[in-house]
């Protein structure tokens, strides 16, 4: 079954679609989620050491700014 | 083992206008693909071609143009010729990983953090990404106020040129159209090669830089901080989030993959080309014992004027402008796709209007907002170009993470996950880049352990 957009496509444009594109292609298949995934410790240790990494190199560069601006 | 990724055979099928273009794009690729030849697979390359090509070129952009500029100008032809394209292929290694990501799953790169990681960690994500490319988007239409100023175009009409050009490419509302006009802007960045044959390089100098590696900078703050602008200028997170979502957005299959790493390779070595071509160009600023600390794009081009002529200089003012164009046009673009994917907003290029009015609306938004920040009067820009490319370096091995966790995930990749050598080369990428982000902090907050280390 083939539903119909508001600005709709013609038929011969969506047997080309149909045919042309894989199924999870099609604009409306990125509607679906993908499954959540769970984390495991040492993942959430990296994600939150490079975090924390992150945070203080940002500090470190708005120091190195404010030492030049002076 | 069949990915995660949705499939909706049982449910009934809406096909949009963005489906019917991308469509049209994919019967020229199959067409292209069914028949045998040389000139059928030259074909089926210049159909595949272009994500990769234009993340590479965006990427060499305004403040990546002027790290460049300022290391052929304080230290010549030596050790950071090598060093650029050793940066180049740690650039190829991590956009490859975008190709298969979005070729496997047709899902753009924030879309996947958000939903495979959740909210939280896909915020943090977004964050990232969105103070990295709007202080890289001020930076680009500094470079194109600042180049354009060479020919004594007024700031307000060199922004206004920029917009317009980043508005024509959209006008067509088709990935291909402005996928074809943006790269041919991009091919233009290849201006700097023009001008550092006019300097007449030594190509002895050059050959045995490659080789050697030789001369050896010392081992103080500004050579670190050239190392970080120059990886910063080929590795960002952006560029993560632009070539997975233009993947997708081109419409490209697994069984695409292979053309798309060309296409990544392609980028990378014409990208390379530019980035040596512009130390080439300045590395006679060293011989003549010009100081070029504070050197802007103008500026650099003032300065060679004596060396290479007006025309010489004239073509490296371009070449600013040029790489500020095409990176203010891929890294707005990036943001869109990234927005419409986290708030579930239509994001294509493919989209008429009415369709898409998020999408180009935030895209316009970044862009515009970006250019009139650079036209207000007094404020301190100089500084947002310094940091820029440390900016970038330093949020990168979050980036990266995220995308060495996604790429070897069974369950969204199937077979595709990396192979064990990917994981190395990435792993070693994540690990120059921790190091060196790393070091630069240790200069800035504590010099005697940086002594200690032998840095001066």
């Amino acid at each position: 079954m083939v539903n119909k957009q508001p600005t709709q496509p013609s038929t011969s444009d969506q047997i080309l679609v149909l045919s042309s594109l894989e199924h999870d292609q099609l604009a409306n298949a990125k509607k679906h989620p993908i499954p959540r995934r769970h984390l495991k410790g040492p993942e959430l240790l990296v994600l939150w050491t490079l975090r924390l990494y992150l945070l203080f190199m940002m500090a470190v560069v708005g120091y190195q700014v404010w030492i030049a601006a002076r | 083992m069949k990915p995660v990724a949705t499939s909706i055979e049982e449910e009934a099928v809406v096909i949009t206008h963005e489906d019917v273009d991308r469509a049209h794009d994919r019967v020229r690729v199959s067409s292209a693909r069914a028949q045998r030849g040389f000139s059928s697979r030259a074909r089926l390359l210049w159909l595949l071609v272009g994500p990769g090509v234009l993340v590479m070129l965006g990427e060499n952009d305004g403040p990546s143009m002027l790290s460049y500029a300022a290391t052929g100008a304080k230290f010549g032809i030596g050790f950071f010729i090598p060093f650029v394209a050793l940066t180049f292929c740690m650039a190829i290694v991590v956009q490859e990983m975008t190709v298969r990501l979005g070729a496997a799953t047709h899902r753009g790169h924030a879309e996947l953090i958000f939903e495979r990681f959740g909210p939280f960690w896909g915020w943090f994500s977004m964050i990232d990404l969105g103070v990295g490319n709007f202080l890289t988007l001020i930076t680009e239409f500094i470079a194109i106020r600042a180049g354009l100023g060479f020919f004594g175009v007024p700031p307000w009409a060199a922004v206004l040129t920029a917009l317009v050009v980043l508005y024509a490419a959209l006008m067509s509302h088709r990935y291909w159209t402005w996928e074809r006009i943006t790269l041919t802007a991009a091919i233009f960045n290849l201006i700097f090669i023009p001008v550092a044959l006019m300097t007449h390089p030594s190509w002895h100098s050059v050959g045995h830089a490659f080789i050697t590696w030789q001369p050896m900078p010392g081992f103080n703050k500004d050579v670190l901080l050239i190392v970080l602008a120059d990886i910063g200028a080929t590795v960002t997170p952006w560029m993560l989030f632009f070539q997975q979502s233009a993947t997708v957005d081109k419409g490209m299959t697994t069984k695409d993959i292979h053309f798309g790493r060309i296409d990544t390779v392609l980028g990378a070595a014409l990208a390379t080309a530019a980035a040596i071509a512009t130390i080439l160009a300045t590395a006679p600023l060293l011989a003549h014992q010009m100081t070029a600390d504070n050197f802007q794009a103008a500026e650099f081009a003032q300065a060679l004027q004596p060396i290479i002529g007006r025309f010489g200089a004239s073509l490296f003012a371009l070449g600013m402008v040029e790489a500020g164009i095409v990176a203010a046009i891929t890294i707005s673009t990036s943001s869109a796709y990234a927005f419409g994917e986290v708030a579930r907003k239509p994001h294509s290029l493919n989209l008429p209007m009415e369709e898409g009015k998020s999408f180009y609306a935030v895209l316009t938004l970044c862009a515009v907002a970006a250019a009139g920040i650079v036209l207000i009067p007094g404020l301190p820009l100089v500084y947002v170009v310094l940091v820029v490319n440390v900016v970038a370096v330093l949020a990168m091995p979050p980036a990266l993470v995220f995308l060495f966790m996604l790429v070897n995930d069974k369950g969204v990749m199937g077979d595709l996950i990396s192979p064990w050598w990917a994981n190395a080369l990435a792993a070693a990428v994540v690990f120059i880049l921790t190091a060196a982000g790393i070091l630069f902090g240790v200069s800035i907050i504590a010099p005697n352990i940086f002594a200690a280390l032998g840095g001066t």
